[in-house]
Order: C-alpha cells, then structure tokens, then sequence
C-alpha cells in the first residue's frame, strides 16, 4: 500500500505518502493554505496550478496540484494569481450582433493574429487543449470551430502565461464561445414560456398543503 | 466498526448482463429517514443558546460557531484603512457575481466583491448536474413548485419558492445573453431544442444543463464579466472578518482581511450582500464533503453575531454518491447525472436497494442503512456501495466519455475503467439547506444587509432538489443585486457624502450575550479555512505597537 515519500513544495520539504495528491501532501503540511486551493480534486477550478519537475528530470510541467499524484523527490512550486494590467474589454451587449465577429474580434484582441507557433500554450494546457489551433482558426476567422475547441477549458490562465504575445489564448476561445451561444440559442420553448410568463398567463398558487401527498 | 462485505468477494456477487434484483424494502420513507438520516443522529442534534434564533435546533457542529467570538477588536481597526463604496458584496462564487453583476447596472451604483480566495473558487464552478427551469411545453411554473415543495417536505417558504421557479426562464435568458450554452437535442429545430434531464424527486425531466459540468460553464462566463464590468471593483484573497454596524443595529460594510498586504481593510457601504455560501468544509459528522475548500460558514456566522434570524440549520444535504475510493479523492461528487441517465446502485451483495431516482435524503439513508447492516462494501480502509454504469457504457454506441465526461475524467484520476468495474461510493456533506431568513429581495431581518445562495434558507425547506442550487442562488442573487442598488440610489439621493462610517459596537453586545447564556469557551468563528491551521490575523508587531 502506501509508503512515505517526500517532495519539495515551494522550497520546503514536505512528507507525502505515495497515493496522495500535490495538494493533500500540501494540506498535510503545518503551514495554513489560503490560495492556490479550490475545487479539491474536481479539477474545474484551475486554482491549484503549479510547475512540477520530477527527480532526474530536466523539464518542468506545469500541472494542477489537485490531479497530480505525487512522486518522491518530486520539485513543486505554486504558480499565483494576478491580473493583468491590460484586460481586453467587451460588454456582453457586445455579444448580440453576429455580422462583425471576424473583425469584433481583431478589434478586441489584436494580439490574436500575432500567433508565432512556439506552442507553448499548448504545453502549458493541463487539459490537453489544442490551444495554439484554436488560436489559429481564430485568426483565420474559422470562429466556431476555433470555440470548439476550448469547450473544456477550466481557465486556469497557464496558456496566457506562457503565451510570448500576449495572446491569452483562453480568453479569446471564452469570447468566441459567449459569442456563439448569445447569438445562437433562440430555444423555443424558453420564448414562450418567457412570453406565458410575462404576460400573466402562467402563475403559480404557492400552497404547501395541496402538494402534501405520500409518494 | 461495522461488518462490511471485502471488494473482490463483492464484485463475484455482481450480476453480468442481467437487471440485478431489488431488495424489498422493510421501512417506509419516513421511517428510512428517521433512522439512518445523518440530521436524525443523536451527535447532530442541538439548540442555539443566544442570539435571534435561540432555541433554534441547530447542528452540534455549527452552534458552537455561531455563538463564538469575534476574530478582531476595536484595537484592530485604529489606523485601518477605510474605504467605502455603495454595494459591498462578499463572496465569490454564483450568487455573489449574478449580486455584483445585477448591481452594477444601475447607474452611478459602485460595487465592490471581496473573496476569500479567487472570484468563482466555490461549489458552483463544481456544479454538474444542471439547473432546474420548467419550460417544456409539458411542464410548468407550478409543477416545478410542487415537486421543490414535496422535495422539502413541505418546509420551504411558498413565496420565496414561487419567486424561484417563476424567475427561472428569466434567468435562463439571462445566462444566454451572457453566453452561457446549453446542451440541446437538436439545434436545427425550434431555434434549438433543450435538452431536458430527469432529475430525483421530479415529476418530469427539467433539468438543464452544460455535459456534465454545468457549473464550469455558468462560472466561467460570470467571471469573465464580472471581471470585465468597470463598474465592479473586485478584491480577491481578502476574507470578511467581521460585518459592521450603526447605532441602530443595521448593517454598515465589513471588515476585510488583505492577505497580501497582511492588514486590515474597513469597507463602508450602504448596502451589504453576502453570498459566503454552505459549510461543508466543516466535516459535520466527520463525513466526507463534495464541497470547495472555502466553504466555512463564514458568512452564516457574521450574519448571526449581527441579529440575522436563521432556520432549518439542523437539515443538511449529503449528495448520495461521493467518491469512497481510493481516499484521496474521497467525498468528491459523481453526478447525480448518472444516477438519472440509469446507473445502478447496488449493495455487497450484488442487489438493487432502493429507487435510485428517489430524493437525495432517501437515497443517501438507503446507502447508509445498507452499510450500517453489514450489506456495505470495503475496499482497503473505505467503505461504501456500488455505483453500476456498465450496462450504460454497453448501449451507448459514442462511449461513456460521450454523455457523463466528468464521470469518465473521475474515473480515469482513479484508475478505474467504469465500463468494467462498478465505483464504490458513500453519502458526502453536499449542501446547507437551511441558512438565514430572506424575503423576496434578498434581504435578511438586519436592515442593510441582504444574502443570497446557499447562506440563505427557506427555499428548499429540509431536502433541495437536484440543479434548484443554481437556480436560487442566480435568482436570488439578482434580487439581491436590485434590490441593494435600489436602496443604494435612495440613499445617495438623501446625501451626496459618501455612507457613513460604521463600527463594531455589536460585538461587545455579543459579548455580554455569550456571558448571559453562560458560554465561556475560547471559541472564535468565523473559521476562514478548514484544518486546524488558523490565519494569524495579529502580527506580532502589534504588541509593541
């Protein structure tokens, strides 16, 4: 079964046992956790991103702490949070109209065509996304197919990290998909029930008494 | 430790191929519930001793935090910085962005969100099952209500529940202007059709949803316009440590920690929104929880110290399949998704137990019962039952990943194959249904201070229904938002000098009250963090100082 094991996390010596994650050997530190931690193994938060290189190994990865098993002698180091100073900023009226999107686009992130192929987003993507073709489709205006692509993003921000051009490539691919979705689920079932709604033909009595019944 | 049937003698009781047989079930409902119900467990029963719900029952392991002390004193905010704003809302998850958001667009309204952690680390980014919305031509307002109604037991407040399901294809369209999707049937037809989820305890599939992270997907649209709304100032990694008052009681801001600078920030705001969210890090019980690491009570606890009533927090959630091995992704969530498209849950003994769409409190009694009679399966240290997809993998033709990712992405960090071997799963700490007393705005019985999302209570009485969680925090945290913003423009109207400046005088009364009822313990609440580390809020340059 499991053995102890020790890592390194941020510079300080930590026991872990083998079957642990990066994050379960961090918490069973001394030390209060109070960032770099959320969803706690879901791996939808991102929050737990960090560069991870294992014994004998030259190359770091980067990695969620949450997903991560650990690996004796294994080098940890949590990666922060910041915002940027520049932020690309649209409304989500900016949303509505579908007939600009291709250059609504190069308007909001100029950067997006500046793509040099290096791939480091696409290494930096603890999800495997293929994000240095999205960016590609992108900025050859094959918008929903580029949107396709970023469906599982978690946005952790490790691919605007890695990006040398200020791309920050999962926010372009979150845009993309907003976009879409705003300008294209009309579900008509939502519209009349809004209509039913609105107009008063569809109220509810709010009685407890009358559900009461043994199912 | 009660007997329990070993993992590989287990697995040779599985039937292969065939409908496993259901066991007859020997109680009632109601007699289930009363018996193997974590709520009913004599360690979970207690009263609060003070405050504005004394008498109130309330769980063991939350009262002794809701009548504990202050984190800080008068001391602690000489020299603070002071700041103010119009609409302070605490909490970073759902409900606090949809409050912020909603704030927001009213004119000339300035809103600050503070967050423990990051904006959107909470339950709802980890949200898979979806949100419940009547809108097939079938369904109705009105059955939405009844079925949320029964859910409950009959527990919730009629207007808040009817404000919920009557707001929800507002909501929808709401998420959809913002660019949320959501999963249709068909795209070509109709404008796009739904795709409707059946969901325990409905009367017919409702349930909308995003695969099977939902939540991933209503969160990371929120985030992003939240963070790109100029109207919005967003503080992240700093937790209220207390909330402040006027002379007369009413809310008057909070009190933030700033864990980068390590200091104290006072925010003066005419209207206060707290959406902190559950408790589920608290471990009531010892049980596993499927929560986020930030939810402490944080909120419940400052609203309470303030005079805010509260109700029904001795009726807890715990989701019937959390992850019970391997033990390092214990009390992780396996979606009731599962569980609706037909996965089985079956015991040691390769039998069918209970109906697997009944409501989560009957289900999650059902697996403990099975447990408790020895019927349990172990596998190293845990113990649990079966969750079964194998025949579901079997007559899907695009594979498992196809219809439940999340399942199958669980699965793989476990390295179990779900289409060959059953999961073992037991009862995790999911939801708080109970919380503070909220009318239709949001608004608590403190003047100034209004909550939303899972801090609240009433709405879904002692047992929520799957995917109403993102439905009453969004419409509740946008009533929240008007509302705020409404009395907020009152106010400045009255007086263009920025809100008046609060104090904390309330916590001296909370003092004398904690020494009336008797309570001498050195408890301080909020926790902030789960585990027994403690953020060390008082450098010790203050004592020289």
């Amino acid at each position: 079964m499991s053995e102890t094991i020790h890592i390194s996390i941020d510079g300080k010596l930590v026991e872990a046992q083998t079957s642990d994650s990066i994050l379960q050997a961090r918490l069973h530190g001394e030390d209060l956790v109070s960032a770099n931690i959320g969803c706690m193994g879901q791996g939808v938060c991102g929050a737990c991103r960090c560069l991870v290189r294992k014994q004998g190994e030259r190359e770091t990865q980067t990695r969620l702490a949450c997903e991560t098993v650990v690996e004796d002698g294994m080098q940890v180091s949590f990666i922060d949070y910041y915002q940027p100073a520049h932020l690309h900023r649209y409304r989500p009226q900016d949303l509505r109209d579908g007939w600009q999107a291709i250059s609504q686009l190069r308007q909001i992130f100029p950067e997006s065509q500046h793509c040099r192929h290096c791939g480091g987003c696409d290494r930096a993507c603890p999800r495997g996304i293929q994000v240095q073709q999205g960016i590609a489709l992108a900025s050859q205006g094959q918008l929903q197919a580029a949107a396709a692509l970023f469906d599982a993003c978690i946005m952790c921000n490790l691919c605007t990290l890695a990006c040398p051009e200020n791309i920050r490539p999962n926010h372009v691919g979150l845009y993309l998909r907003r976009a879409q979705a705003a300008q294209t689920q009309r579900p008509g079932d939502l519209l009349r029930r809004l209509e039913q709604v609105e107009s008063g033909a569809m109220t509810v009595v709010p009685t407890g008494t009358r559900t009461r019944s043994q199912s | 430790m009660t007997s329990a049937i070993r993992y590989q003698q287990a697995l040779a009781h599985l039937p292969d191929g065939i409908e496993p047989a259901r066991r007859e079930d020997e109680l009632s409902r109601a007699a289930l519930l009363a018996q193997y119900h974590p709520d009913n467990d004599s360690r979970a029963c207690a009263r609060l001793d003070m405050g504005s719900s004394r008498g109130q029952a309330c769980h063991a392991g939350l009262a002794p935090l809701l009548q504990g002390n202050a984190l800080i004193d008068g001391l602690d905010l000489a020299g603070a910085e002071q700041r103010h704003t119009d609409v302070l809302v605490i909490g970073g998850g759902g409900a606090g962005a949809a409050a912020a958001l909603t704030a927001a667009r009213s004119s000339g309204v300035q809103v600050l969100l503070a967050s423990k952690l990051r904006l959107g680390d909470s339950n709802t980014v980890m949200a898979e099952g979806g949100i419940q919305a009547a809108l097939a031509a079938a369904d109705s307002p009105q059955q939405h209500f009844d079925d949320a109604m029964r859910g409950g037991h009959d527990g919730s407040d009629p207007r808040l529940l009817a404000d919920m399901v009557n707001d929800a294809p507002a909501t929808i369209r709401w998420l959809i202007e913002l660019g949320m999707h959501f999963d249709l049937t068909d795209s070509s037809v109709d404008g796009g059709q739904l795709s409707y989820k059946q969901g325990g305890g409905c009367s017919q599939p409702r349930i909308l949803s995003y695969r099977d992270y939902t939540g991933l997907e209503m969160m990371r649209v929120l985030r992003e316009t939240v963070e790109l709304d100029p109207a919005i100032q967003l503080l992240n990694r700093c937790p209220a440590v207390e909330l402040l008052s006027h002379e007369d009681g009413s809310c008057a801001g909070a009190v933030l920690y700033d864990l980068e600078y390590q200091r104290f920030v006072v925010i003066n705001a005419r209207q206060t929104i707290l959406a902190t969210g559950g408790c589920g890090r608290l471990h009531l019980q010892g049980f596993p929880t499927s929560n986020h690491y930030g939810a402490t009570a944080d909120g419940l606890v400052l609203a309470y110290r303030l005079g805010a009533q509260l109700r029904d927090l001795d009726a807890f959630q715990y989701h019937p399949t959390g992850l019970a091995w391997p033990q390092r992704m214990a009390g992780g969530l396996i979606s009731e998704a599962a569980r609706s498209c037909g996965a089985w849950l079956l015991n040691g003994l390769g039998e069918r137990f209970v109906d697997e769409l009944a409501p989560r409190d009957v289900v999650t009694a059902a697996i403990l019962r099975e447990c408790a009679a020895g019927r349990g399966i172990r596998r190293e240290q845990q113990t649990g039952v079966f969750l079964d997809v194998r025949h579901l993998a079997r007559s899907w033709p695009q594979g498992l990943a196809s219809r439940l990712p999340a399942l199958q992405h669980l699965a793989d960090k476990c390295a179990i194959d779900p289409t060959q071997e059953p999961l073992l799963v037991y009862p995790t700490l999911h939801y708080q249904n109970g919380g503070v007393v909220i009318d239709s705005n949001g608004q608590s019985t403190v003047p100034g201070l209004l909550c939303a999302g899972e801090i609240t209570g009433g709405i879904h009485g002692r047992n929520r229904l799957m995917g109403n969680a993102l439905l009453d925090m969004l419409v509740f945290g946008r009533r929240a938002g008007r509302q705020a913003a409404r009395l907020a423009q009152a106010a400045q109207s009255r007086s263009a000098l920025p809100p008046p400046r609060g104090d904390i005088q309330h916590i001296y009364q909370w003092q004398r009250l904690r020494a009336q009822a008797g309570l001498s313990d050195e408890i301080t609440a909020p926790q902030l963090y789960p585990g027994p580390a403690r953020l060390a809020l008082h450098s010790p340059a203050r004592s020289k100082a």
